[in-house]
Formats: structure tokens, sequence, C-alpha cells
């Protein structure tokens, strides 16, 4: 009763994602060819930026719509309406088993390829941008959940290494899916990379995140639909499984040495905020 | 004693008839977007909605009583697996059943919360750390995703399939 009580009483939130999602499902599935490829819109993608549109965060005038209590209550609902997405995600998997072990090498050697965030992001931050030990934080991983943990355990989250790892994690929730659905179908329009190897690099994000990019490859390939779903689907599990265990006895020893390297003299966990400046 | 009450603190607690209240919601969302967005039929979607729905609640009860912890959503996704392997009996009848649901459609709602959940702090780290940060960020999804790409382009090639 209490549970049914406390869904009932953020009915405004619930109707305001139902019409939301009626909208986004209307306008459909569009394909927009720039120069170089192509960038699927999605639903999913629209759906993010109406839920921003009547955000009060966001835009003030929703507030008379939309308050306080039900931005604070939509979070956790975020994981739970991923749910069945997840469910489903499984379902592909299981008939797909055969293929799934055969590409099982590749699989399981691409979450490696999360190591990639230092490879590119590192020295842009580190050299371009002049940042201090916020680079740390900010480009050993992908920054979800699990990652921020890691960096809360090891320097706490008020140290630049945290405001570097957060900084990351809000730009990743505000466009990471967006990021992860352009790059997925600008790459499949590229035809350089096998599509398979671009579905199981969906898996190495959020949900939401695989959602949107293995969503984008999906539509751009769509006789590949049920391989390119297998394959994600298989690659977030094993992320789960080992992306906690790569960032924090791999990824993150790497990033502290190379910094240690670059910036020499620069101890841990002092403020250097004014360096970069 | 005291690691045992660190396990169980750790461990996100879950609400089982919360979670089963939300996603009526949430499953009812789904319904509309496969109904409105995929064009599939509603007697069918329903079965297939209803059958995910089971998929969850068994995933969701395997995270909160398993002796060892592992996230919902991983918990989720292997019920899904296992009850769609060839050979687990009634496999065939729950892949026929939700292939009547259209998977990315389940996403809209989601995204739908996940943008009206940003809260004022979130935007507030955002101002404060800058425009570098945004850069950073761009790069690390880039570098992320890049990265995965090529290793498992080559492994592919090398392996031959």
């Amino acid at each position: 009763m209490e549970a049914l009580r406390n869904t009932a009483t953020l009915w405004r939130l619930h109707l305001a994602v139902l019409v939301i999602t009626i909208v986004s499902e209307l306008i459909g599935i569009r394909k927009i060819p720039i120069g170089i490829g192509a960038i699927l819109l999605l639903p999913l993608l629209y759906a993010f930026v109406f839920g921003l549109l009547v955000n009060p965060n966001v835009v003030k005038g929703a507030r008379k719509l939309i308050g306080e209590r039900e931005v604070k209550a939509a979070t956790p609902l975020i994981v739970i309406a991923i749910m069945p997405f997840i469910a489903k995600f499984g379902t592909t998997i299981g008939p797909a088993m055969d293929k799934i072990i055969a590409a099982g090498p590749a699989l399981l050697l691409q979450e490696l390829g999360n190591l990639g965030t230092i490879v590119i992001a590192f020295p842009i931050a580190v050299w371009v941008l002049r940042m201090g030990r916020e680079a740390i934080g900010a480009t050993f991983s992908i920054a979800r959940e699990p990652n921020i943990a890691i960096i809360a355990d090891r320097y706490s989250l008020k140290s630049p290494e945290g405001a570097g790892v957060m900084g990351v994690y809000v730009v990743g929730t505000l466009f990471g899916t967006f990021a992860f659905a352009i790059m997925a179908s600008l790459f499949a329009s590229f035809e350089v990379f096998d599509p398979r190897a671009l579905a199981m690099a969906c898996g190495v994000g959020s949900g939401s995140m695989m959602a949107a990019c293995s969503g984008a490859l999906a539509s751009a390939l769509p006789e590949m639909k049920d391989e390119i779903l297998a394959l994600a689907g298989a690659s977030n599990l094993l992320t789960y499984a080992t992306g906690l265990y790569a960032a924090l006895f791999i990824a993150l020893p790497v990033v502290e040495k190379l910094y240690g390297l670059c910036r020499p003299g620069d101890a841990a966990g002092a403020p250097t905020y004014a360096k970069g400046e | 004693m005291s690691t045992a009450v660190a396990e169980t603190s750790r461990r996100p607690h879950i609400d089982l008839g919360q979670h089963a209240v939300v996603l009526v919601v949430v499953s009812i969302l789904c319904l509309v977007a496969n109904t409105v967005g995929a064009g599939l039929p509603v007697g069918a979607g329903l079965v297939g909605i209803v059958v995910l729905y089971a998929i969850v609640m068994v995933g969701l009860m395997l995270a909160k009583w398993m002796p060892f912890y592992l996230p919902s959503v991983a918990w989720i996704s292997l019920v899904g697996i296992v009850a769609t392997l060839n050979g687990v009996p009634g496999s065939q009848w729950v892949v026929d059943q939700v292939s009547n649901v259209n998977f990315l459609v389940l996403a809209t709602p989601c995204l739908a919360y996940a943008g009206l959940a940003i809260a004022r702090e979130e935007i507030d780290i955002a101002k404060t750390s800058g425009w570098r940060i945004f850069i950073v960020a761009l790069f690390v999804l880039l570098g992320t995703y890049l990265g995965s790409v090529v290793i498992a382009d080559l492994m592919l090639q090398w392996q031959g399939i």
C-alpha cells in the first residue's frame, strides 16, 4: 500500500514521461546525412532532450509542472526503467550463445579497450588543457558509478581527482547516451570496422549508453540487429564483471604513473587548481 | 561479524514491493511505446512485456537473496539469458513472446526519466568544472569506444571469423 501511495503521489512525473514517450515515438527514427557519414536521431534521444526541457533545473518555466521532489524521485527511477530493457537484452543473448562463444576472445579482450581513455583523453587533459591532478580522475575510466567508488575510496571526492571523476561522470550522464549513439552511427557509416566490433564496444558504458549505442547501430544495420544486440549485451555484462578490476588494478595505476612522469613533484592530493590557470 | 555488517551495508537495499509497483508503471510506459513507436499489436506486446516483467522480478529476487553480491541489472540479464538458452524448457516460448517487444522503445521512458532527473548539483558541477572537463569527457567517451572497437576488430580479424 505504502509503495502504491508513493508511486501515485508522483503522478505528475510519470504523466510527463508518458507524454514524452508518446511524442518521441511518434517522431520516430530520423536519419541525417552529414558529409562524412550519417547520424541517426532516435526516440530515446528526443526523450532525453524533452526530459531536460520540462526539468525545472534546466528550464525555469517548467517549475509549474515538475517540482524538485519529482526531480529527486526521478533518479532511482532511471535504473528501474532500464530493467525491462536489460531483460530484453538478456533474451537476445541466450539464443545467440554460439556466436558469442565464437567471438569470445574478441569480446574478452575488447574490455581492455577501455584503457583507450588513457591513450586519447589523458594527453589532451595534461598537455593541451593543462589540467592538474583532476586529469587522473577524469581520464582513468569512463567514470560510471563503480569508477567513482574507486576514486572516492582512494582520494575522496573532495580531492582534485574526485572533481575530475565527477566532472566526467556528469558530462557522461548528460551527453553520454547522445555521444554513444552518434559515434556508433558515424562509425557504422564509415564501414571501416567490423559491425560486430562496433557492437561489442557499445557495452563499455552504462546501460543507457549501451541502449543508445546498440540502438543506433541496429538501426543503421537492421540486417544484423539480433547479433548486434547480443554482442552489446554480452559485452555490457562482462563490463560489470571485469570493468571494476581493470580500472582498479590496471587503469588507475597506469594513469598515476603517467601523471608522475609528466608532472614530477606534484604530490598526491595536493591542490593543483591554480597551476592550470 | 563486522565484515558481514559491512557486506550488507555496501549491498544496496532492494524493496521488492516498491520495485514491483514502479515496474508496473514502467511496463505500461513500455507497452505504450511498443504500440505507438514500433506499431506492434497490443495483445502480443502485453504478453511480451509481462514475460519481461517476470524476468526482472526474478532477477531482483536473486539480487536481494543470493549470498553473494552482483548488481541487479547483471542478475536480470542472466535470468534473461538462461530463460532463452537453447535446450532450457520453454525457452522457445519465451523467445517468441519477447519478440513482440521492440528493444529500442524500452529505452525511451528510461531516457525521459534521465532528462527529468538532472539536479541542480549536477548542473553546478558541470559549470564549475568548466569547459575543460567537458572536452576531456568527450575524449574519454571517444577513447573508450574507439579503444574497444579497435581491439575487438583486430581480434575478430585474427580469429578469422
